[in-house]
């Protein structure tokens, strides 16, 4: 039991991590119509910014925290202005192809800049633990689960009760009616990037410490945030959510308990069950809010 | 109050307006008839800056919109209930209206006065307020499309076929709500297939015929003229 407390709060940090990465994927997908196969990259992008900042830096954690959020905001304005604008009237297959591309940029320039020796990214929490009914949790594992819960509950706020976000989802319902009613798209659009880069930035940063720092870290991040999307119904922020917990869960149980070799097996093979059987994933993909 | 000349508008090789000139005076209300495919959307998407013109200008109080982004031309003063209604299906009927005040609202700033004289205007938008907007009927969509033009402070109100897909009552409900709007001494263009019910409401009138205004006049006029009435109203 003791055991399982522990196993249980280690994946639900790791799903939390994957849903996070699942939730840009997403805001990016309904908003803009982009399947962005940079997402694992901008997440290891996160973690490499803390490394700038923390390790190569030395700043103290909260300068090295938002300074590595800063530098994660600018790159969503970045990948905004020289990816997305440019090729935002292109085919579908152009755009992936150019995520891609930036993915694989990428990795290379921080092969180039951090060297493929892994870092350790250390935890504010680093070294404590709390006793949980006899199981030992790691402080860290709570502080990114309670991180994700309260940014989950600012981007409900942020979609529902302002209008910044309501004019967020109206872009990603109808562009043309959007500028019909005079909103800023561009500005909306590019602050849909920055959200997505800062919210990947965030997850890097918390899975600094559970992982080390490699920068080839960003490829397993991305197919498990697509299978959490996958699980989760694509398009859908709930599915995001409870589909990267179950990806997080699944991989660190079935490690314990099933095979390590084996981990991802139940991952992967929900996902493509979901393809085969249910496409539109458990809360299916919103069809009211696409038109 | 809007004045295009010699606009012409093209898709690629398609060309959709060939030389359209056409003037909408303060107060007056315009009907732009035409068949399917004449280019009367082409026109008003134009006028709202979504379409770039190949040739021609358009002004609006005098000074030229060409080089406006839509946004601009929001905030100017021209509002448009799209073809389709086009309404965010995924908002609610208060969200619907309320983002459209964002041109001229400043953060935290009031719009009761405005939605307060919708919801008069359309009380059944009231009854829905919390509604999606997906899950409103046609005759509602519409009214939410009108409404929503209605809360950007309008100066100039294009419509785009508000009958189209209604029932007949109810697209004699929506223009009876028309009429009513042109009464409050607020610009309109319209544009229509139901020559009817757009003369009906209209002061002066222009047929669109494949890219070109073929006949211009006042309503009366156009609705006795034996060309209009043999092409489109069917007598
Ligand atoms: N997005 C588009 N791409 C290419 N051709 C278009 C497009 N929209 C309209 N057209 C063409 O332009 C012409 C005018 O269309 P439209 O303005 O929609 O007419 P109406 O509103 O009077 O029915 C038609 O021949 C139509 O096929
Ligand atoms: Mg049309």
């Amino acid at each position: 039991m003791a055991d399982f407390i522990q196993l249980l709060m280690n994946g639900l940090a790791l799903g939390s991590v994957y849903a996070l990465a699942a939730i840009g994927f997403v805001i990016v997908y309904s908003a803009t119509g982009v399947v962005n196969f940079a997402a694992g990259q901008f997440v290891m992008l996160g973690t490499f910014a803390g490394v700038a900042t923390l390790v190569n830096g030395g700043w103290s954690l909260p300068a090295g925290y938002l300074g590595a959020l800063a530098a994660m905001a600018l790159f969503g304005a970045l990948f905004y202005a020289v990816v997305y604008l440019p090729l935002r009237n292109s085919p579908a297959v152009t755009m992936i192809i150019g995520t891609v591309a930036i993915g694989i940029t990428l990795q290379n320039a921080a092969l180039l800049g951090f060297g493929s020796w892994p870092f350790r990214l250390v935890s504010p929490f680093e070294g404590m633990t709390v006793d949980i009914a006899g199981a030992v949790v790691p402080v860290h594992a709570i502080a990114v689960v309670v991180t994700t819960a309260v940014l989950i509950g600012l981007l409900w706020l942020l979609f529902n009760r302002t209008t910044l976000g309501i004019a967020m989802r109206a872009v990603a319902q109808d562009l043309v009616a959007a500028r019909l009613m005079g909103l800023k798209v561009g500005a909306l659009l590019a602050f849909t990037w920055i959200l997505a880069a800062v919210l990947a930035g965030v997850a890097g940063l918390m899975l600094g410490p559970m992982w080390f720092a490699d920068v080839n870290m960003g490829d397993p991040i991305a197919l498990k945030a697509f299978a959490a999307t996958i699980i989760g119904g694509f398009g859908s922020l709930p599915g995001a959510i409870a589909g990267g917990l179950f990806v997080g869960l699944t991989e660190v149980l079935g490690a314990a308990y099933v095979s390590s070799a084996y981990k991802d097996l139940i991952a992967f093979g929900a996902m493509i069950l979901f393809l085969l059987l249910r496409p539109q994933g458990v809360f299916g993909e919103r069809i009211q809010d696409r038109g | 109050m809007l004045g295009c000349s010699d606009l012409t508008v093209a898709y690629g090789d398609i060309v959709a307006l060939h030389g359209v000139t056409l003037q909408v005076r303060a107060g007056e209300t315009v009907a732009l008839i035409g068949a399917n495919g004449a280019g009367k959307t082409t026109l008003l998407q134009t006028i709202s800056g979504l379409n770039k013109v190949r040739g021609g200008h358009i002004s609006f109080d005098g000074s030229p919109l060409d080089s406006l982004s839509c946004e601009r031309r929001v905030r100017l003063g021209i509002a448009h209930a799209p073809e389709g209604r086009r309404i965010f299906p995924g908002l609610t009927v208060e969200e619907n209206l309320v983002l459209a005040t964002s041109p001229w609202r400043p953060p935290g700033g009031r719009y009761g006065d405005e939605i307060a004289q919708v919801f008069e205007l359309f009380p059944r938008l009231k009854e829905r307020r919390r509604q999606l907007g997906w899950s409103l009927s046609g005759g509602e969509q519409q009214m939410l499309a009108i409404g929503r033009a209605l809360m950007a402070r309008p100066r100039l109100l294009l419509l785009d076929e508000p009958s189209l897909g209604l029932a007949p009552r109810l697209a004699e409900e929506v223009y009876e709500r028309v009429g009513r709007i042109r009464r409050s001494g607020l610009t309109i263009l319209v544009v229509e297939q139901n020559t009817v019910l757009a003369l009906a409401v209209a002061d002066r009138g222009y047929v669109l015929e494949t890219g070109r205004v073929v006949l211009e006049g006042a309503a009366a006029e156009l609705k006795r003229d034996p060309r209009v009435r043999e092409a489109y109203l069917g007598r």
